[in-house]
């Protein structure tokens, strides 16, 4: 039995709805119920020596309406990266703090709660943190309008309105009468 | 002592000023950047074609398609050109690893002080020209964001092919239809080059997001034949594909070949509204591409069209000439019972000056159109073609396709090099006989398409280059052998194609039991009146036409073959798509006056 067999059985004796895999040597993916968080991580620091936090990311899955937290934990003396994943609902999007165990998590969840709007249980300062008066829906969600944003809140450079379209300025050239399907179209066939 | 040294010891400092220093250079030397570093952007002008992918691609919407002075858009190019707001430009490369052509590359020039605003607004290539010494973020080979391979199509075994006529290519699957439209970059240079001009991006971004049926809406737009050109379209939209530039083209005839063999019926999906009778008649002599796409948009007009038809089918050239294995006769069913269905009536089995009269026509009709392709085979001019099993390919096609037996022994030598030699030779194949093609220049300068020249490599056909025919011996009044002689090639003074020039003494005599002849064809305009071909202008066996397809007669307009000197099906369906609105014009009048 090598390494990483190892660690996923001993996670197994405690965290049996764990799933896990080895996607590589030295590279472990654990997905798990997002309340049993705090205390999956805190195993894996303190009986599997995984005591770096590396970091924590946070993925907009909007089409299965849920968000997905990422936490990179290291292990120095097994060698090992293990990548907990969990998903929460993405309408109420709550996890709880790690804090307790890396001091260095608030910032990250602070930032993940700014940018996404996930809430972080037992965390003391959610309070703005690189926003200023920000009072749209987080911008780092996918249905945010990046563009629309920026229309509205800058200028564009000017002498750029002799920019073309080229698949407009083909189909004039040609005589193309370009067709538009909207929606109805395609409901009634 | 020790004072003496202080005062001397100043002075040996001055050695130094003899020495290399090791920090400043001087004269300055201007330091090296890093490999691959990514500063301005220089675009090869000759090269770029105004895809517009580079601004599709660019996340901070710096990059904006211009026309520039001097650059005339053309098949293949668009004309426009890339200009970088290098205020917004983060110089993140994407534009470089999207270029389909390679053309634009990042420098590792980075200064540019100015008080102006405005001058940040540069033009790759047209603005410091002198950046094309100085490329250093390039296309890597390694790391493409592009997907340059063809997802390849399934065909028939060389072998198992000559067994039949069965279909050769066997059309993508739903996933790989995907995944191959997928690679299309939609930048809409593929509808410069067709005839027709398709809404190409279009229906490949329905496929690609799974839309069958949006798809089907943008072919059927201006194209009422698409299955047929999805088989055997000459596809000039591929050869100037951006993605060509470096790699396999998309597949845009499979992909549209897909599209439509999704659905049985084209007229569940698309529905079409047909506009109130008019009350005007348009006849159309010949039932070809040209004739049945005129018709067919005529009818969704509103006017009354009758396709009058010499053969027992319509089709022309696609139900006579194209051999089964390319054009299977249920596509053409399924296309033509559409047609019927939008209200397009074809009078099969009726040709002009022998069933009906041209006056007739004329007494029935506001309008006609011509459609009447180049069915007359060029005779090869040599002693011995009036021999008998010596036969015409267009006639041996056409007598196979309708599903009669033709005769022509074991052993067949086709004369020609285009795609109708091809296809004779294939047919010949499939009977049974061992066929040789000969072709006076060379192999690279035949006009047939590639992949049938392959095609028939592959089923065994054997092609004989630079060879001249000199005359068919006969015996017993049937072809017994061919004698050729070998040419040489001489370029031609007047800078067209090399010539080929027979070498004196170099003759070879082939035994055969039949000769095909294949070196183009003619339209037979015999069926019209005296006064109509005087008032018609004829050059050169075609008919000239207005851009709406109008001809020196205000009432007959014209198309296909008999127009065009491309000569393909595509170009044929375009004339009849632009004669409709020529006839609406004319019957109708101009709409916008």
């Amino acid at each position: 039995m090598n390494h990483e067999e190892h660690i996923i059985n001993t996670i197994h004796t405690t965290f049996k709805s764990a799933e896990a895999e080895i996607q590589r040597k030295g590279r472990l993916l654990i997905r798990l119920r997002s309340d049993l968080l705090p205390a999956f991580v805190s195993y894996l620091k303190n009986y599997l020596d995984f005591n770096h936090l590396v970091m924590i990311s946070c993925v907009d899955w909007m089409e299965d309406n849920q968000f997905e937290l990422v936490y990179h934990l290291y292990s120095y003396a097994q060698k090992v990266h293990a990548m907990v994943k969990v998903r929460l609902n993405r309408s109420q999007p709550q996890a709880q703090t790690i804090l307790p165990f890396w001091d260095q998590a608030g910032t990250y969840e602070r930032e993940i709660h700014e940018m996404y709007g996930v809430y972080f249980e037992g965390h003391p300062d959610l309070s703005e943190f690189i926003l200023e008066d920000w009072d749209d829906i987080p911008p780092m969600r996918r249905d945010f309008k990046t563009r629309e944003f920026v229309n509205e809140n800058y200028e564009w450079r000017k002498g750029r309105e002799d920019a073309q379209d080229v698949r407009r300025t083909i189909s004039e050239r040609y005589d193309e009468k370009l067709p538009q399907f909207n929606n109805d179209d395609k409901a009634n066939g | 002592m020790k004072n003496i040294k202080g005062v001397f010891l100043p002075f040996s400092a001055l050695k130094f000023l003899g020495k290399k220093p090791h920090t400043v250079r001087y004269p300055l030397e201007k330091k090296k950047t890093a490999e691959r570093y990514r500063g301005f952007h220089y675009n090869d002008i000759e090269e770029c074609i105004g895809c517009g992918t580079c601004a599709t691609i660019c996340q901070n919407e710096a990059i904006d398609m211009i026309k520039i002075d001097g650059i005339e858009p053309k098949k293949g190019d668009s004309g426009l050109r890339p200009r970088v707001d290098n205020g917004r430009c983060c110089w993140c490369g994407l534009c470089v690893e999207m270029c389909p052509t390679g053309s634009l590359s990042l420098t590792d020039q980075y200064l540019q002080t100015t008080p102006d605003p405005e001058s940040f607004l540069l033009i790759p290539g047209v603005d410091h020209p002198e950046y094309g010494e100085h490329k250093s973020f390039v296309k890597d080979d390694e790391i493409r964001l592009l997907d340059l391979q063809r997802v390849p199509m399934r065909e028939l075994d060389g072998a198992e092919r000559v067994k039949s006529f069965a279909e050769v290519v066997l059309g993508y699957m739903q996933e790989e239809a995907r995944r191959e439209a997928s690679r299309c970059v939609d930048c809409a240079i593929c509808v410069t080059a067709c005839p027709d001009h398709m809404h190409i991006p279009e229906y490949i971004a329905a496929i690609a997001d799974a839309d069958d049926e949006l798809a089907l809406k943008y072919i059927y737009d201006n194209n009422p034949l698409p299955e047929l050109c999805g088989k055997v379209c000459t596809r000039q939209c591929e050869t100037v594909c951006a993605i060509s530039h470096l790699g396999d083209p998309i597949a845009i005839r499979w992909l549209k070949r897909y599209a439509t063999e999704q659905f049985p019926d084209p007229a569940v999906i698309l529905n079409p509204k047909i506009a109130e009778p008019n009350g005007k008649k348009v006849g159309i002599v010949g039932g070809g591409p040209a004739g049945l796409s005129a018709g067919f948009y005529l009818a969704l007009r509103g006017f009354d069209v009758t396709v009058y038809e010499a053969l027992p089918k319509a089709g022309g050239m696609t139900f006579a000439g194209i051999p089964k294995y390319r054009f299977p006769e249920d596509s053409l069913d399924k296309q033509i019972s559409y047609m019927e269905k939008i209200g397009v009536k074809i009078k099969t089995n009726t040709r002009i000056g022998k069933d009906i009269s041209f006056e007739e026509l004329e007494k029935r009709h506001d309008a006609l159109f011509l459609g009447v392709g180049f069915h007359v085979p060029y005779r090869l001019g040599i002693i011995g073609e009036d021999l008998k099993n010596s036969i015409q390919a267009v006639d041996f096609l056409r007598e196979i396709n309708l599903g009669n037996k033709v005769d022509v022994g074991d052993k067949v030598v086709v004369i020609g090099g285009g795609n109708v030699a091809i296809d004779a030779a294939r047919v010949a194949r499939r009977l049974g006989a061992e066929v040789t093609i000969l072709y006076r220049r060379r192999v690279e300068d035949m006009p047939a398409d590639w992949e049938e020249i392959e095609g028939a490599e592959h089923e065994g056909v054997k092609i004989v280059p630079q060879g001249i025919p000199l005359e068919i011996i006969g015996k017993d009044g049937k072809v017994a052998a061919i004698k050729y002689g070998m040419a040489e090639m001489v370029p031609d003074p007047k800078g067209g194609r090399p010539r080929p020039k027979l070498i004196e003494g170099d003759e070879h005599t082939m035994e055969v039991t039949s000769v095909i002849g294949a070196i183009g064809q003619e339209a037979d305009y015999s069926f019209l009146p005296e006064r109509i071909k005087e008032k018609l202008e004829i050059e050169r066996g075609r008919i000239k036409v207005n851009e709406y397809k109008q001809t020196t007669i205000d009432y007959i307009f014209a198309g296909g073959d008999t127009v065009n000197r491309t000569m393909d099906a595509i170009s044929a369906i375009a004339d009849g798509v632009k004669a409709v609105e020529g006839i609406e014009r004319f019957l109708l009048g101009d709409k916008n006056k």
